[in-house]
Order: structure tokens, then C-alpha cells, then sequence
């Protein structure tokens, strides 16, 4: 649920209180007319806040907390599972990371070092979201969060394909699945890394713990699910364009 | 009368955009573009036109003044319509659609359709001009039960073809293709459905001549604008440079 905006402009007059709303929002590099918007229909969106909260430089998971809905998130943030890491790494670094362990006899670069010479990109990836999600669940999760906020599995499971998820159903994910908030919140691009308090080169050393099986595993499963959405891409393609070739 | 007022408005409206469409496609036609969703529109054009008073008086006047005219209006439109049905289907890829269509069930739908629009018409009694023949029961004899009938055959096969491509536009209206294309579809569904119901509505009660008129024009309107809007996205996807799948686009 987006904050919502009585609440937001309390919190705003506490961390800036001489600043205009044109002031801030130059700094924080929003649109007049978005900001007006969503103040106009009482709900902040957390992206909002979080930009604020950065132009001023203070830490969007502390202001995010000060909210009532959000107040889990004071906690001493629990550090994301190895999984989560290693869902946070680019489908193309895993790859990446494939050919440089192989043995040069097979085109590889025979080490583990070639791989850490060119730093990770990142969160979030194109798909880190459904990734993220597929690393914490157990099989019943989806099921326990839909139960637990009432969206209906196949909106879920929307959101996941277009790689978003609402703030509030990452929370109610973490919460359902027992891991900590950061993860979720990394994975949907609202905070970063930095922000979530990830120690630097933590998805690094994730990705080194794998073993080999491991790693050509869910090298395989990213590669598979490219696949599957570039054909379906293709085939929607294929299909629009016979439209415009028979109507257009 | 207030009624007669409406339908007029329905007449020209229906006309006005049919050739406003008709002539946004000109241009494509000249280039050689899909010339046969150009000639649909000249047939959807004609139709609209022999439906306004005006012209479908004189027009009907040079024939003869037998309402000849609405006769060739009626297959005017069975020619648009197995047009459109055969061109929605080829584009949708809809393989069942195209063979209800072109095969033994649509041309059988067309034989029986054409058979039974001529024959009617020739029973009544079919002096005096008048557009959609809607003061034609005021000559007496058969023609006040055999009106509605004659009507009614005139939309069996339109709604025939309808029914058939409604699976298909309503898969597209439902799929995740471009965003004005699946408007397009929706669009064609809505002149699909109204066709459809048309056919049951040849039977309303006099009094709902209104409603009857809006469906009829409603059809028209909606296949007209749907086919206009197919072509408006793939100019709308030519300008933006129409992005491919492709792995450059995935940066995962």
C-alpha cells in the first residue's frame, strides 16, 4: 500500500522542514505534477520517498520504517540468504561466470579469477525479480502470500513476469517466507545494494561458494527461462506481423 | 419525429466515418498496399451511403423506384462481409475461423442467405423508395409479415461470419500483443457482436426501431473503425522503429 499522504507530508516538514515543494522536488529530480498527483489522491508511492530521502542523504530503509505499515523494516535488517544473493546476479555474469571456471580444453578460462576481474552489475537484473521469488520459495509461498494480502495468485505471478512487485507484497514475501526485507526490496530496484546495507562483493562470494554442479544448474534454469520468453517474444511478434501484412 | 431525427444522425454519422477512413487509406491503396482492405472500405462506404435517404432516393429513383437498390445493398454487404471474414481470418491465423468461412458451411451460409433475401424481396410488394425499406409495410398485403423476414435474411450471413471470427478477436483482444492493435480487435469485436445480434433483432416490436437502428449501425461502426485502427498501429509500430526480441533487448 503507497504511503499515505498526511502521513508523507508530516514526514517531509520533519527531515526538510524549510524546504518548498519545488525545492525538493529539484533535488530529488521528481516531477512537480507527479508529486502533486499523488499528494492530490492521499497515496505516496515508496519511490517517491525513497528519491527524497536520497537527495537529502539520509537512508531509505530508516525513513521508509518511520512509516506505520513499513515499521518491520527498523529492524536490525537480517542479511539476505546466500540464495537471494545469487538470485541477484545477472543471468550474462552467471554465464560469464560458467566460461571462466571451465578448463581452457574447452574454451574456458581454467580459473575463478577472470570472473572477479569484471565486477558484477548491479540489482536489479532484467529478471530478479521472479528470480529472487523462485530462490526463497519453498513450493507454497506464493499460495501463503496471496492468503496472507489477498492479491490473487495470477496478479502475483503478472507482476513477477513484468519483473515488478508492489513494496508491500515484497514485504508480505519476506515475511511469508521467513527471510529478511532487503532482498525483496534489492531485487525490485527501490533500494540498492549500498542502501539495503549488503556487504560489498556478498553476491560475489555467493556466487564463489557454488560449486560447479551448482552453478551450470541454475545456469541452465536462467538460460531455459530466456529462452522461453524470447520465443514467446517471437512469437508475438510473428503474429503482429501478419496482422499489418493482412489489414494494416 | 424524434425517432426519425436519430436514425438520420445514425445514417450520416455512420457515413461520415466510413469515409473518413476511407480516405485516411487512400494513399496505402495507391502504393499497392493490401488493396482488398481498401475495397472493403469502398463497399463499407457505399453501404453507409445507400442507407441515407438522400442518395438512396436518387439512386433507387434511376432504378426504377422498386427499392431495387436496397436489394444490391444487401449484396454490396455480403461481399464486404466475406471479405473482412476472409481477411480477419488470415491475419488473426485463425485456421478454423478461415475454414467455417471459405468452406462448405460459409458458402452454403451465403447460397441460403442470398436465396432467401431475394426471394422474400421479390414476394413483397416493394414500391415506393425508402431507405432500409422501413415504410415499405405501410403497402399492405404480405409485406408487414414478410419484412422482418427479408431483413433478417439479409443479416444471417453477416452474423454468420461474425460468430465465426469472434473466437479469434477475442483471443487477440485478450493476448499480449501491442496495446492499439488488441484495441483494433476489440473494436472488431464489438461490430462482430452487433452483428450477431442484429439478426434477432430484425424482430423487435416497432416501437424499439431506435435500438433496432443503433445495432444495425453499430455493426458497421465498429468493423469499420477496427479495421482503420489494424491499420493505424502498424503505422503507429513503423514510426517508433518496432523494436525485435532480441537478447540486446534483455539485458539479464
Amino acid at each position: 500500500m503507497p504511503l499515505p499522504a498526511k502521513a508523507f507530508q508530516l514526514w517531509l516538514h520533519r527531515v526538510a522542514p524549510s524546504a518548498s515543494t519545488a525545492d525538493i522536488c529539484r533535488i530529488s529530480g521528481i516531477k512537480r505534477t507527479t508529486l502533486a498527483q499523488q499528494l492530490v489522491r492521499g497515496k505516496v508511492a515508496e519511490t517517491t520517498l525513497v528519491s527524497i530521502s536520497r537527495a537529502l542523504d539520509l537512508s531509505p530503509l530508516t525513513e521508509l520504517a518511520s512509516f506505520d505499515h513499513y515499521a518491520e523494516l527498523g529492524a536490525p535488517p537480517q542479511p539476505p540468504t546466500p540464495a537471494e544473493l545469487v538470485s541477484q546476479v545477472a543471468t550474462m555474469d552467471l554465464l560469464r561466470a560458467v566460461i571462466s571456471r571451465s578448463s581452457p580444453a574447452y574454451g574456458g578460462y581454467g580459473d575463478s579469477d577472470s570472473a572477479s576481474m569484471r565486477a558484477l552489475s548491479p540489482a536489479p537484473h532484467a529478471t530478479s525479480v521472479r528470480n529472487w521469488v523462485d530462490a526463497i520459495d519453498d513450493g507454497e509461498l506464493r499460495h501463503r502470500v496471496s492468503a496472507a494480502s489477498g492479491v490473487a495468485p495470477q496478479n502475483y505471478s503478472a507482476q513477477l513476469t513484468a519483473n515488478r512487485l508492489s513494496p508491500e507484497l515484497v514485504v508480505a514475501t519476506a515475511r511469508a517466507a521467513g527471510v529478511g526485507f532487503t532482498g525483496g526490496l534489492v531485487a525490485t530496484g527501490l533500494i540498492t545494494e549500498d542502501e539495503a546495507g549488503w556487504v560489498p562483493g556478498a553476491k560475489q562470494s555467493a556466487l564463489d561458494a557454488l560449486s560447479d554442479g551448482e552453478l551450470a544448474a541454475l545456469a541452465g534454469e536462467r538460460l531455459q527461462a530466456l529462452g522461453k520468453s524470447l520465443r514467446r517474444h517471437e512469437h508475438e511478434q510473428a503474429q503482429t506481423e501478419k496482422i499489418w501484412e493482412n489489414l494494416g | 419525429m424524434r425517432e426519425t431525427g436519430m436514425i438520420a444522425y445514425l445514417q450520416w454519422g455512420t457515413l461520415i466515418i466510413c469515409s473518413v477512413v476511407l480516405f485516411l487509406r487512400v494513399p496505402d491503396a495507391i502504393h499497392g498496399r493490401n488493396r482488398t482492405v481498401f475495397w472493403i472500405l469502398v463497399l463499407a462506404t457505399l453501404c453507409s451511403l445507400l442507407s441515407v435517404s438522400g442518395p438512396y432516393e436518387a439512386i433507387d429513383g434511376a432504378l426504377g423506384g422498386w427499392n431495387l437498390a436496397h436489394l444490391i445493398l444487401r449484396f454490396l454487404v455480403f461481399a464486404a462481409v466475406l471479405l473482412v471474414g476472409l481477411r480477419l481470418a488470415t491475419g488473426l491465423a485463425d485456421e478454423r475461423g478461415y475454414r467455417l468461412i471459405a468452406g462448405p458451411p460459409g458458402r452454403w451460409a451465403l447460397a441460403i442467405s442470398a436465396v432467401a433475401v431475394a426471394v422474400t424481396f421479390f414476394l413483397m410488394d416493394t414500391r415506393g423508395s425508402s431507405a432500409g425499406m422501413l415504410d415499405i409495410t405501410d403497402n399492405g398485403g404480405q409485406n408487414a409479415v414478410l419484412a422482418p423476414f427479408y431483413a433478417a435474411a439479409g443479416r444471417t450471413y453477416p452474423a454468420f461470419v461474425s460468430v465465426a471470427l469472434l473466437p479469434a478477436l477475442l483471443a487477440t483482444t485478450r493476448s499480449q500483443l501491442p496495446r492499439l492493435v488488441r484495441a483494433a480487435a476489440l473494436l472488431t469485436c464489438l461490430g462482430a457482436l452487433a452483428t450477431a445480434c442484429s439478426v434477432p433483432a430484425c424482430f423487435a416490436p416497432v416501437t424499439w426501431i431506435l435500438a433496432q437502428q443503433t445495432v444495425n449501425y453499430l455493426a458497421v461502426v465498429g468493423y469499420v473503425l477496427g479495421l482503420g485502427l489494424f491499420w493505424a498501429s502498424g503505422l503507429a509500430a513503423k514510426e517508433s522503429g518496432n523494436a525485435r526480441a532480441t537478447f540486446r533487448k534483455n539485458k539479464g
